[in-house]
């Protein structure tokens, strides 16, 4: 077509000099190009129009949880929340429900996936979120790298030799959010032989852990808070292998000089079926176990030191066996809130779990407050109204 | 003016273009006389017809050919050779599954495994036997994948972002909640018949979210009950047209106080189904082949009778 314009001849005339049977003059083919030109334009315009606007999301204003109880929180789960403004209408929700805390996962493998090169992006925008909404983030690590585990091992899998590895990103971590985040938690239920990559449960070696992390930590912020343990209530039998009591493994982790190494206590707190108030026994997994976990810290001389409930509730699934009626759910929660605004050793109480952002399909999903769809569930009614007096 | 009339007139046109071959072409538009059913076939589309020929061909011979055995899977091996069927399992989800503290296992999956290995001794000559191994629900998955079982019976619900790891078999049972009226309404098939009555759920239960949602819609008056019981006996006792509730609180008080009946299909699909390994085709399909002969043949509907009481499924 080209050729034909800078000839300025005739439809068909080609290179050659050969033509075509019928003339037409020059200006039809600036017509032509015209009208293409035009379509092309309305095209674009069409496609201007009818492509969907990106999602604008801003930060906002600072806000100010209102809360009657402080020690009220929940752990979220945006680890794998990819759109932005679902994790700011959770946080947004969360605050609304009138809890100033908030428990949150940051694993390891998805932030430093090749050794030594940190991606921040997720994590940024969901402890910035947290902030712009004045919440206090408290950070779960764990989750190992591919690069740092043997192949087909699970991710709760680390071996003794990565430790420092382990507290290479500690170190990372702490000082990327240094001002941020004052609350780190060194691993999960390192009690149970699934969180422990499938071997035996081993607390002289998480305290080795510990101590790896805890030192990497403070190196990067002498004020940073390193929570140990979030280990698992369970009424395993000593010399179980699937995992050991969180009793025992919190008087080995001392045993084993964890007492240095950490500034706080991470506890589970669940209550199964029983009632909040119900009270606490070596044979009883509820929620004033968590006094079972204090008298072991205060028997090891750490009275001093804080803790906080960093997981924890009730599950309202219709046939599991450990849990309860919605009703009951409720209820539950609201005393358990109420009973850790007394504690004088406990700084907060963040339960299990606000929302996923996929439905888990398990029991699990009955451990929320909200759908993935942001339906609040009664129970996230029914704790907005306790926090609000 | 016929279509053949039309073809052969802009024929005609084309043969005195291309200047005195118009006698040529006619002798070879025999292509042109040619008809498959009402279209023509014409100069140019032989090719064509040969190339769709070859491709249905091929279709017809991939899809209806005999094709030969495949070999089966290392796992379904070795559960004949040895002769046992293990099992992941966490035994804390009754009816399906639940321990008595003694290791006795009972259940609808405990009735539906035996009804595996039953089979599966029967058509091999051999004899399989079951074997268990307890894990919480939450590592079923990981224990899977690494081979510490054969597949996951634990009331496990199908998760469709787990089927890029493991090979989930056919449905045996929908657990989603239904639409639950008295004995005696005749007019309620589904849930749109309730419009601007009276519906009853267990506050906070999958049907209270359920019927939250419609509730914008149809306009009828919501109680939430404490328990589904309550619901339900709100029920006989007039005082709400349909309960949403699953199908177990369902069954409690349809075999103990009776008067209430289900209506309609689940609300929500909330299918139970097997997880195996991606690498273990013949025992999926063995599992499939037994789900789907108790369908056929009424062990399925007996095992829901007694575990799930006259489930009504």
């Amino acid at each position: 077509m080209n050729g034909l314009i800078r000839k300025g001849g005739r439809v068909g005339e080609r290179e050659s000099g050969r033509c075509s049977v019928s003339p037409s003059p020059p200006l039809l083919s600036l017509s032509l190009v015209f009208n293409a030109i035009k379509l092309f334009a309305l095209l674009v315009i069409i496609y201007w129009l009818a492509a969907p606007p990106p999602i604008l999301v801003t930060w906002g204003p600072q806000q100010v949880v209102r809360a009657a109880n402080p020690k009220v929180g929940v752990h979220t789960r945006l680890t794998d929340e990819v759109e932005e403004w679902k994790i700011k209408k959770t946080l947004e929700m969360v605050r609304e429900m009138g809890a100033p805390w908030i428990v949150e996962y940051f694993p390891w493998g998805y932030i430093e996936s090749d050794e030594g090169q940190y991606d921040w992006s997720h994590a940024d925008l969901v402890v910035d979120h947290a902030r712009r909404q004045g919440l206090t983030v408290i950070a779960r690590l764990g989750f190992v790298p591919n690069w740092a585990r043997p192949k087909d091992s699970v991710t709760s899998y680390l071996d003794e030799s990565r430790y420092p590895h382990f507290a290479n990103f500690m170190r990372a971590f702490v000082t990327h959010f240094k001002g941020r985040v004052q609350y780190v938690v060194v691993w999960n239920e390192p009690n149970l032989n699934f969180e422990w990559g499938y071997r035996p449960v081993d607390p002289a070696g998480y305290t080795r852990l510990l101590q790896a992390a805890y030192l990497a930590a403070k190196q990067a912020d002498p004020t940073v808070q390193i929570l140990a343990g979030a280990l698992a209530p369970t009424l395993a039998p000593t010399g179980a292998t699937d995992a050991m009591s969180d009793l025992e493994y919190l008087q080995k982790m001392y045993d084993a000089g964890a007492r240095d190494f950490f500034d706080a206590l991470a506890i589970h707190a669940y209550g199964w079926k029983s009632p909040a108030d119900e009270p606490p026994a070596l044979d009883r997994v509820n929620f004033r176990r968590s006094e079972l976990l204090r008298e072991i810290m205060v028997r090891n001389g750490d009275a001093a030191k804080r803790a906080l409930i960093t997981e924890g509730g009730w599950n309202d699934h219709p046939r599991w066996t450990k849990a309860v009626h919605p009703a009951e759910r409720i209820q539950h929660t609201l005393r358990a809130y109420e009973i850790a605004s007394r504690w004088e050793w406990l700084d907060a109480c963040a339960l299990w779990a606000f929302r996923y952002p996929f439905p888990a399909q398990t029991y699990q999903d009955y451990f929320t407050f909200v759908t993935p769809d942001f339906d609040p569930k009664p129970i996230y009614w029914e704790v907005q109204k306790y926090a609000a007096h | 003016m016929p279509r053949t009339s039309q073809r052969s007139t802009a024929a005609g046109r084309k043969s005195q273009v291309a200047g005195g071959r118009s006698q040529a072409t006619n002798r070879r538009s025999w292509f042109a006389r040619l008809r498959l059913g009402t279209w023509d076939l014409r100069p140019g589309t032989l090719p064509v017809v040969i190339v769709v020929a070859v491709a249905l061909a091929y279709l017809a011979y991939t899809t209806f050919a005999p094709k030969p055995p495949p070999q089966p899977d290392a796992t379904w091996t070795r559960i004949l050779e040895e002769g046992v069927f293990r099992i992941g399992i966490d035994p804390s989800f009754p009816p399906f599954e639940s321990d008595d503290g003694k290791g006795n296992l009972s259940g609808l999956d405990i009735a539906l495994a035996d009804e595996f290995v039953r089979d599966w001794s029967n058509a091999n000559a051999g004899s399989v036997r079951v074997e268990y191994v307890y894990t919480g629900f939450d590592g079923l998955y990981d224990a899977l994948k690494a081979g510490q079982f054969d597949a996951i019976i634990s009331a496990l619900p199908y998760d469709p972002k787990k089927t890029e790891d493991v090979r989930f078999s056919h449905s045996y049972f929908n657990g989603g909640p239904l639409i639950v009226v008295r004995e005696s309404d005749a007019t309620t098939k589904s849930y749109y018949d309730l419009e601007g009555r009276r519906v009853g759920v267990e506050l906070g239960s999958t049907g209270d979210i359920f019927a939250r949602k419609w509730q914008r819609r149809l306009k009828y008056d919501l109680s939430e009950f404490n328990t589904p019981t309550d619901a339900l006996r709100a029920l006989r006792l007039g005082q709400v047209d349909g309960v949403f509730t699953d199908i177990i609180a369902y069954n409690e008080i349809a075999r103990v106080e009776g008067g209430v009946k289900t209506v309609g299909k689940p609300l929500i699909n909330e299918l139970t189904v097997i997880a195996v390994r991606k690498d273990t085709p013949t025992l999926l399909a063995q599992i499939n082949g037994v789900i789907d002969a108790m369908n056929g043949d009424g062990r399925m509907e007996r095992l829901w009778g007694q575990w799930l009481v006259g489930s009504g499924q």
